[in-house]
């Protein structure tokens, strides 16, 4: 078996609210190989979001161990955890949130130029935009998009650099039937072509069907962990 | 190159044009504000300049050995002549004229005035002392003109005095001994100021040698066709003037009226200083408005990798575009308000009269300076203005944390 992607052991995640401290993970342990495509599943307020906020490098655990490819989390200081998602990370949000100033394509063009990417980053990001069926759209502002359009443009900037790990919180809250069917469809589809790995919250049961293993967390906890017994298609 | 960072930058300033529009506005008011403090500063060197060329002062003076520390009247020079030869002989200077000082008494009937007595060139003085070139009443000195005196007003009214009356004058003479001489009130002057007015008592320098006992000049006075070449016309001078004697400048004669203008100076950019602190927190605070609104979007770009120095760099740039903005109209607009300031004006009679200063006639119309320094000095001060304005902002921007952001955004 290849090196874990994701390591946790004993991982525990407080909040502080006023004088109160919340526990919002509680003792989680889990490990995630390499081109797996997880659903992180559980009720609202379970830990889901914060459990990829810290598999993602947003943010440290109050304790345990978390290893993020290869790489003690606890232990990297900001400027390192950014270097880390920058070079290894994508993250596809629930709201999308893509700059709405900058058209689709200079949107994906952006983390490719982050990253100090040559002069042919342009090409890169028109050629993942088309692969993801928004060739057309390459040059429009992101707000005269649909909010499908928008998350493909979301998946587009989260993979255009191939990234190790793809984190999508909530990824198709936001979308009707069709565009949630044809994203996770997009999803997959690079997972199986490049072999990056996909993390992803959902309360959807239509995700939790395209993935190859169900973790379910409550209060904090993880209360199963499921290979299902095969990917939707 | 960051090209869609930049592209970002400019997009980003255009989000909300009316904060922009003001931001910009607020710039180029403050930039116009201290455009015209500076050039008001710089316009008094002018002043300072035009006062020691009309009042006497002149732009150099040639003066004898010791008198800048003792500024004793009684002071002669090496050898006067040479060095108004040396004077005359060097290009750039208008006027060259010889005085000698003493210390007088000059009495009337049971009236005395202590005055300082100048010992003058008749037919040189008026072009560098501007007081006689006007007579209120009687006529000016001339050349062989022996024991004429030329009085203001002040000095007539203390003695009453009137043209054509004579008065005793007293020195003292080289060794120690009192002497004295007729003089004949040929011409009073009227300034306008009592003060000015006190301070002009002239005769022909041959009556004044007379008097005091006490050869040639002790000073030479030099004004210039322009007041910027003074340092370098000094240089020159000082190599070729008699042994003992130096050079000084207009500021080193009159150190009071320089550390007048200075005191202007100071208090018009301690002014100028608080319009544009005022400026920057108006700017630091529509800069900070514009990050906290876009928090979740920094958090985003966290989140993406952008470390915090480039999101510093992205804030400051945003900044760097709304300084060039803010430049260009302050330069629209100040420019011809300068322009006119410098050619027009301002006039300070109906507010002020005549106004002296140590007895020197202060020109009541300021003028601003206008030249190629403005639109460096409106390019500095509105992109420093601003980028120091947005040194806050954008440290703020850098430490959002991606974590917290999207959960607050959630």
């Amino acid at each position: 078996m290849s090196e874990a992607i994701v390591t946790a052991r004993g991982l525990t995640k407080a909040f502080e609210t006023g004088r109160q401290q919340v526990w919002a993970l509680r003792g989680v342990d889990l490990e995630v190989q390499p081109g797996e495509f997880l659903a992180l599943v559980g009720p609202s307020g379970s830990g889901k979001t914060t459990l990829l906020n810290l598999f993602g490098a947003l943010d440290v655990p109050t304790d345990g161990e978390l290893t993020v490819l290869g790489q003690a989390v606890a232990r990297l200081s900001k400027h390192e955890r950014a270097h880390l998602r920058l070079t290894a990370i994508g993250f596809v949000f629930q709201a999308y949130n893509l700059v709405p100033v900058l058209t689709a394509l200079e949107n994906v063009e952006f983390v490719l130029e982050l990253q100090g990417a040559d002069s042919s980053r342009r090409t890169r990001a028109r050629a993942v935009l088309a692969d993801l069926g928004l060739g057309e759209l390459a040059d429009r502002r992101v707000n005269e998009l649909s909010g499908g359009q928008q998350q493909r443009v979301a998946v587009a900037r989260a993979v255009a650099a191939r990234p190790r790990m793809v984190l999508a919180d909530e990824p198709t809250a936001n979308l009707d039937g069709e565009n949630a069917e044809t994203l996770m469809h997009m999803m997959r589809d690079l997972r199986d072509r490049f072999g990056m790995t996909f993390l992803f919250s959902t309360h959807d049961p239509r995700v939790v069907a395209h993935a190859a293993r169900v973790v379910t967390l409550v209060d904090g906890r993880v209360a199963r962990d499921e290979i299902t017994p095969g990917e939707k298609r | 190159m960051a090209w869609i960072a930049s592209r970002y930058a400019v997009r980003s300033v255009g989000r909300n044009l009316r904060r922009t529009a003001l931001s910009v506005v607020g710039i180029a008011v403050g930039c116009v504000l201290a455009l015209f403090m500076e050039s008001l500063n710089r316009g008094r060197s002018e002043l300072f300049a035009r006062v020691g060329a009309s009042s006497g002062i002149g732009h150099l003076r040639v003066v004898p050995a010791g008198w800048r520390a003792r500024r004793d009247p009684r002071l002669r020079l090496a050898d006067w002549q040479a060095d108004v030869a040396a004077a005359r002989s060097l290009s750039g200077v208008a006027v060259v004229t010889a005085r000698a000082r003493a210390q007088v008494l000059l009495a009337m009937g049971t009236h005395v005035v202590p005055v300082e007595l100048a010992g003058v060139d008749p037919d040189v003085e008026p072009r560098t002392f501007r007081y006689v070139q006007h007579m209120q009443q009687g006529r000016y000195l001339k050349t062989g003109d022996a024991g004429g005196l030329v009085i203001g007003q002040t000095i007539a009214e203390r003695l009453s005095a009137g043209v054509d009356d004579d008065v005793v004058a007293t020195a003292v003479g080289p060794d120690g001994q009192i002497q004295s001489a007729m003089l004949r009130i040929v011409g009073i002057v009227t300034t306008g100021s009592e003060d000015a007015d006190a301070g002009v008592c002239q005769v022909a320098r041959p009556d004044l040698e007379r008097l005091t006992g006490l050869p040639g000049a002790g000073e030479v006075t030099l004004v210039l066709d322009e007041f910027r070449h003074a340092e370098a016309i000094r240089g020159e001078l000082a190599s070729r003037v008699s042994r003992g004697d130096e050079v000084l400048t207009l500021a080193e004669v009159a150190p009071e009226i320089q550390g007048h203008f200075e005191q202007d100076a100071a208090s018009a950019r301690f002014v100028s200083a608080i319009i544009l602190l005022i400026v920057l927190l108006g700017v630091a605070s529509a800069q900070l408005a514009a990050v906290l609104e876009r928090r979740r979007e920094f958090a985003v770009l966290s989140a993406l990798g952008m470390s915090g120095a480039r999101m510093v760099r992205l804030v400051v740039q945003e900044a760097l575009l709304l300084g060039v903005a803010g430049a260009l109209v302050a330069l629209a607009v100040g420019l011809p308000i300068i322009w006119r300031f410098a050619h027009v004006g301002l006039d300070f009679r109906r507010y002020m009269g005549t106004f002296a200063f140590q007895g020197v006639l202060l020109d009541p119309v300021i003028y601003g300076d206008f030249g190629p320094w403005i639109v460096s000095y409106v390019t500095l001060v509105a992109i420093g203005a601003t980028l120091a304005a947005s040194l806050y902002p954008a440290w703020y921007a850098s430490r959002t944390d991606p974590a917290v952001a999207l959960r607050v955004a959630q």
